[in-house]
C-alpha cells in the first residue's frame, strides 16, 4: 500500500531541482499536524492586525521595493480585511480615497505613485481599491476616476497583435491585458475597438504544458512596414506556462466570452464576414491546473510552474484558477431547477455528490493555507519559515477562500439581470465616449455591455457547497472569481457604472436546493 | 559628507516635488532618507521634463535602491535616446544591475528596449553569451528565458543566433533533467518558431525528439517536465499517443525489468533499474492512449484513473474522477 506521505520520487538521480524539492518536502511535511487538521485554527485576529499595523502604521523600509505598486499595497490590505470580515471606519475611507486620488495620472489610469507614470497593474490595483471604499457622489471618489482618459490611456498602448504595453514604453504583458480587462469591465469601458485581437493575442500564449506564458511574439505575423497580418506565421509563447499568467490569461478569457459570441463567427458557422472564433485548449488548461497541486507532504499547496516549488500566493492563482477552467468546460454552473436551461449535459436531476465538487483537493489546499501559509506573529506566507508580507497575506487568503467556497455563474441569476437590463441607461454611462456607426452597431455594442456585465455579476456561491478544513470558526468570506473582490463591492461598483439596479440576489424563496 | 542632493550645489537648482501634498495618505511606506531625497529630486526633474547627464546618474541612484521603479527607467530610457548616449556602453553598466536584481521585470525590459535600439546581430550574440551567466546562477529565471526567447525571434539570424540554442538547452538538460524552463526553451527552439535549419526534415527532427524525451524519461521518469514535453511534441504533430504504447508501458509496471531481462531496444528505453515505479504519469499517458481508443478501451482506461486517484496520485482524486465521468457520458 502507497504511503500517502511519500516524498516525490527521486528515481535515484538527484538534480539541483530534486534536491531543493526534497529539503522543501521535508521542512513543509513538518507543519503535517500529527492529530489531524480537524482543530487547525485560521488566526483571524493575527493576520487582521498585521493588516491592520500597516495600514495605520505605514510600511517598513523593505517595502520601499514596492513604491512603485502602492495601490497594489492598498488593495491587498484592504481586500485581506475584506475577507476576514472587517469593515474600515470612514476616516480611513477616506484617507484611502484621497490617496488613490493622488495616484490618477492627469493623462489617465491610475500610477504606482504620486508623478509616476500611469500603468496598467496599479490601475486594476485603485479600481479594486475604490470598489472598496469608495462610494458615488461628493468625496466617494468614484466619480473623480476620469474614465474618459482612462480609456485613451488603454488606447494608447494597444499593440498591432491586439496585446496592450503594460505602460509607455513598456513590456506587454497578459497581467497587464487581465487588469485591463477587469478594469473596463467595471468601469463601463468596454468597445469592440479596446477588445480587438485581445483573444486572439491570448491563444498564442498557451504553452504546450497547457498553461500560459507571460506574452508571445508578434513580430513575423505583424511585421512593420507591411499591411497585411500573416496568419501562417509563429507566434510563438515567451517564457514557460506559469500560475500567475495562466490565472490573468484564464481570467480574461472568460471575461471575453461575450466579445467572442458577438464578434466572431460561431463554432459551426462558416462566415465571410466574421473573423473565425479563436480557441484554447481548455482540456490541457485544466489537466496544468490540477498537475500543479503539490503531494500530501507538501500538504497539498500550489505550485507555480512544473518542477518548482509550492508557494501559498498560487493558492490563488492557480488554485482559483481550477474553477474558470471548469466553467469553461461546462462542468462548473449551478445547479438550477429542472425547468431552467443547463449547458445540455443532461445535470439537471443530478443530486449533490462528489460529481458536483471542484476538480482540486479543497480540503488539502485548506491545510497547506492554514498549516504551513500561516505566520506565528500574524499575516500569511509563501512557505515556512519565510515571513509573512501583505501580498502573501492577500493571496493565501484568498485562495483558502477559493478552497472553501464554491463560487460559480448562476444561469437563473444571469437571465434574471439580462431581463431587468436597461440597454439604454448602460449607454448613457458607457466612459468611452465612442459612438455607434449604426444601428446595428449601436445593438451590439449595447449587447456586449449588457452580456458581459449579466455574466460576471451572475457568480454566485453555491448553497450548501461550503466546505470549512477545522470549522466554521475559519470562515473568511467568499470572493469574485474573475475579479477577486467581494460580489458586494463588484456589484457596487458596477451597478453605479452601468446605471443599473440590480435585482435582489435573495429573492424571497427562491433558494437553490440544499 | 551627504549623499543627498539637498546638499549637493549642483542641484541647487532643481525643486524637489514632495511625493504627497495636502494628502495624509493610508499605509504609507517608511523610506530611508536617501530614497526620499532622491525620488524628490526624480519628482522635480520629471515635472521639468529635463533629460541631461545628471538626471541620468539620479536614476540609477534610484533604480538601484528600487529596481522596480519603472518611471526611473522610463526616463532613463528616453534620456539615453535623447542625448544620443552609447547604448552598448549603457548594456555594459546595466550587468551587474541585471545580475543583482534579475527577478526584476524592469531590469530586462531595459535591455530589451537597448538591444532593440541598437538592432544589432553582433550586440545579440553578446547577450546571448551574457544571459548564460545569469542562467548560471539561476537557472530557471523566468524574465532571462522570456527575454532570451524574444532575442532569438526578433532577431532570428539562423547561423548566430539560433544555431546552438538546442544545444544549449541540452547542456542544461544534462546538468539538470528536471529544469522545465530548458525543456521550455527546447520546444520553443525545435518546435514554436518555425523551423530551424537543418530541421527541415520534420519526421527526422520528430523521431529526434520522442527519441529524446524517451531517453530523459528513461533516466528519471518520475519528472513531469519531460511527460509534458513529450505529449506536447505528439499533440503539436498530431501524433497518436498510441504510437508510444510499447515505450510507456513498462514505466507502468510495479518496478523496473530485473538486468538479465533487459533487451536493448533503442526506440523503447527502459527505465533506469533505481526507478520509482509506476510512474503515474505513465499511468495517465496509458489511461489516455485506451480513452482514444475508445470502445471497449475505455474501461481499462478507468481502471487507470481508480488507480490514480484511489491509491497513486491520491490528491488529485477529484480530477481522476472527473476524467471517468468525461469518458463514460451515459453510466
Amino acid at each position: 500500500m502507497v504511503d500517502i506521505y511519500s516524498p516525490t520520487p527521486t528515481d535515484g538521480y538527484t538534480t539541483a531541482t530534486s534536491t531543493l524539492q526534497t529539503a522543501t518536502e521535508n521542512l513543509i511535511k513538518t507543519h503535517i499536524p500529527p492529530a489531524g487538521t480537524s482543530q487547525v485554527e485560521l488566526q483571524k485576529r493575527y493576520h487582521f492586525e498585521f493588516l491592520l499595523r500597516n495600514l495605520r502604521q505605514g510600511f517598513p523600509e523593505r517595502y520601499v521595493s514596492q513604491d512603485a505598486s502602492q495601490p497594489w499595497l492598498i488593495y491587498w490590505t484592504l481586500h485581506g480585511f475584506s475577507l476576514l470580515g472587517a469593515g474600515l471606519d470612514d476616516l480611513t475611507k477616506k484617507r484611502t480615497i484621497d490617496t488613490l486620488l493622488a495616484l490618477q495620472h492627469p493623462d489617465g489610469g491610475f500610477s504606482g505613485g504620486p508623478g509616476q507614470a500611469a500603468h496598467l497593474l496599479p490601475t486594476y490595483a485603485s479600481v479594486c481599491a475604490f470598489a472598496i471604499v469608495g462610494r458615488p457622489g461628493e468625496g466617494g471618489g468614484w466619480d473623480s476616476i476620469d474614465r474618459k482618459k482612462m480609456y485613451d490611456f488603454f488606447m494608447s498602448l494597444k499593440q498591432p497583435d491586439g496585446s496592450f504595453l503594460v505602460s509607455h514604453h513598456g513590456e506587454v504583458d497578459v497581467r497587464g491585458i487581465y487588469c485591463l480587462l477587469a478594469v473596463a469591465t467595471l468601469l463601463n469601458l468596454l468597445t469592440p475597438e479596446l477588445l480587438a485581437g485581445v483573444p486572439d493575442f491570448l491563444t498564442t500564449c498557451q504553452t504546450y504544458e497547457g498553461g500560459f506564458g507571460n506574452a508571445s511574439f508578434p513580430g513575423w505575423a505583424f511585421s512593420t512596414g507591411t499591411a497585411a497580418y500573416d496568419p501562417t506565421a509563429p507566434r510563438p509563447p515567451l517564457g514557460e506556462a506559469h500560475g500567475g499568467y495562466t490565472f490573468c490569461a484564464t481570467a480574461s478569457w472568460v471575461l471575453l466570452q461575450s466579445y467572442i459570441d458577438l464578434y466572431y463567427a460561431s463554432r459551426d458557422q462558416n462566415s465571410a464576414s466574421l473573423p473565425k472564433r479563436p480557441t484554447i485548449n481548455t482540456r490541457a488548461l485544466l489537466r496544468w491546473c490540477t498537475q500543479m497541486q503539490g503531494l500530501p507532504i507538501e500538504l497539498g499547496g500550489f505550485r507555480g510552474r512544473t518542477n518548482k516549488l509550492v508557494d501559498g500566493c498560487y493558492s490563488w492563482w492557480v488554485g482559483g484558477c481550477v474553477v474558470l477552467a471548469e466553467t469553461l468546460l461546462g462542468v462548473g454552473a449551478h445547479h438550477e431547477s429542472p425547468t431552467e436551461e443547463t449547458s445540455g449535459e443532461g445535470e439537471e436531476h443530478k443530486g449533490w455528490d462528489d460529481a458536483d465538487d471542484a476538480l482540486f483537493n479543497r480540503q488539502a489546499l485548506q491545510e497547506y493555507i492554514l498549516c504551513a501559509g500561516q505566520h506565528s506573529a500574524g499575516g500569511l506566507r509563501d512557505k515556512p519559515p519565510k515571513p509573512a508580507d501583505a501580498y502573501h497575506t492577500l493571496y493565501c487568503t484568498a485562495g483558502l477562500s477559493a478552497a472553501q467556497h464554491r463560487v460559480l455563474p448562476s444561469e437563473a441569476r444571469r437571465s434574471a439581470l439580462i431581463s431587468a437590463w436597461d440597454a439604454e441607461e448602460a449607454r448613457a454611462k458607457d466612459g468611452t465616449g465612442s459612438a455607434a456607426a449604426s444601428d446595428a452597431d449601436r445593438e451590439r455594442r449595447d449587447a456586449l455591455r449588457a452580456q458581459t456585465c449579466a455574466h460576471v455579476l451572475s457568480w454566485s456561491e453555491e448553497d450548501g457547497t461550503a466546505v470549512y478544513v477545522g470549522g466554521a470558526a475559519n470562515r473568511v468570506n467568499a470572493t469574485h472569481p474573475l475579479l477577486n473582490l467581494t460580489v458586494t463591492h463588484s456589484d457596487g461598483l458596477m451597478a453605479y457604472f452601468y446605471g443599473q439596479t440590480l435585482p435582489s440576489r435573495y429573492p424571497a424563496g427562491a433558494r437553490t436546493k440544499r | 559628507m551627504s549623499d543627498l542632493l539637498a546638499d549637493d550645489p549642483e542641484w541647487a537648482d532643481v525643486v524637489p516635488i514632495a511625493q504627497y501634498e495636502n494628502v495624509n495618505p493610508i499605509a504609507p511606506i517608511f523610506y530611508s532618507v536617501e530614497y526620499k531625497d532622491a525620488t524628490d529630486y526624480f519628482r522635480g526633474v520629471v515635472k521639468t521634463g529635463e533629460m541631461s547627464s545628471r538626471v541620468l546618474k539620479l536614476t540609477e541612484k534610484i533604480i538601484r535602491m528600487n529596481p522596480a521603479h519603472y518611471t526611473a527607467w522610463q526616463h532613463r530610457y528616453k534620456t539615453l535616446i535623447a542625448l544620443k548616449l552609447d547604448l552598448e556602453e549603457e548594456l555594459r553598466l546595466m550587468d551587474d544591475i541585471a545580475l543583482q536584481f534579475m527577478k526584476t521585470y524592469q531590469v530586462w525590459h531595459h535591455r530589451r528596449l537597448l538591444l532593440t535600439a541598437l538592432n544589432s546581430v553582433d550586440v545579440a550574440v553578446l547577450e546571448l553569451d551574457f544571459l548564460r551567466d545569469v542562467l548560471a546562477e539561476d537557472a530557471k529565471n523566468y524574465h532571462t528565458w522570456s527575454y532570451r526567447q524574444w532575442l532569438l525571434a526578433h532577431f532570428n539570424s539562423e547561423a548566430r543566433l539560433w544555431a546552438r540554442e538546442r544545444a544549449y538547452a541540452e547542456e542544461l538538460l544534462a546538468a539538470d533533467v528536471r529544469n522545465n524552463s530548458a525543456w521550455h526553451h527546447r520546444f520553443f527552439v525545435v518546435f514554436s518558431s518555425g523551423v530551424r535549419l537543418g530541421d527541415e526534415d520534420r519526421e527526422q527532427v520528430l523521431r529526434r525528439e520522442l527519441a529524446y524525451a524517451k531517453e530523459k524519461i528513461a533516466l528519471a521518469p518520475n519528472n513531469p517536465s519531460a511527460w509534458n514535453y513529450l505529449r506536447g511534441v505528439l499533440e503539436f504533430t498530431k501524433t497518436p499517443f498510441g504510437a508510444l504504447k510499447s515505450f510507456v508501458e513498462p514505466y507502468t509496471a510495479d518496478k523496473p525489468p530485473s538486468r538479465g531481462e533487459e533487451v536493448v531496444d533503442l526506440d523503447n528505453p527502459l527505465p533506469t533499474p533505481d526507478a520509482e515505479l509506476p510512474c503515474v504519469a505513465a499511468l495517465e499517458f496509458l489511461a489516455d492512449i485506451y480513452e482514444k481508443q475508445g470502445g471497449d478501451a475505455i474501461e481499462k482506461a478507468v481502471e487507470i484513473w481508480k488507480t490514480l486517484g484511489n491509491e497513486r496520485d491520491v490528491i488529485r482524486k477529484k480530477y481522476w474522477e472527473y476524467r471517468i465521468r468525461d469518458a463514460t457520458p451515459n453510466s
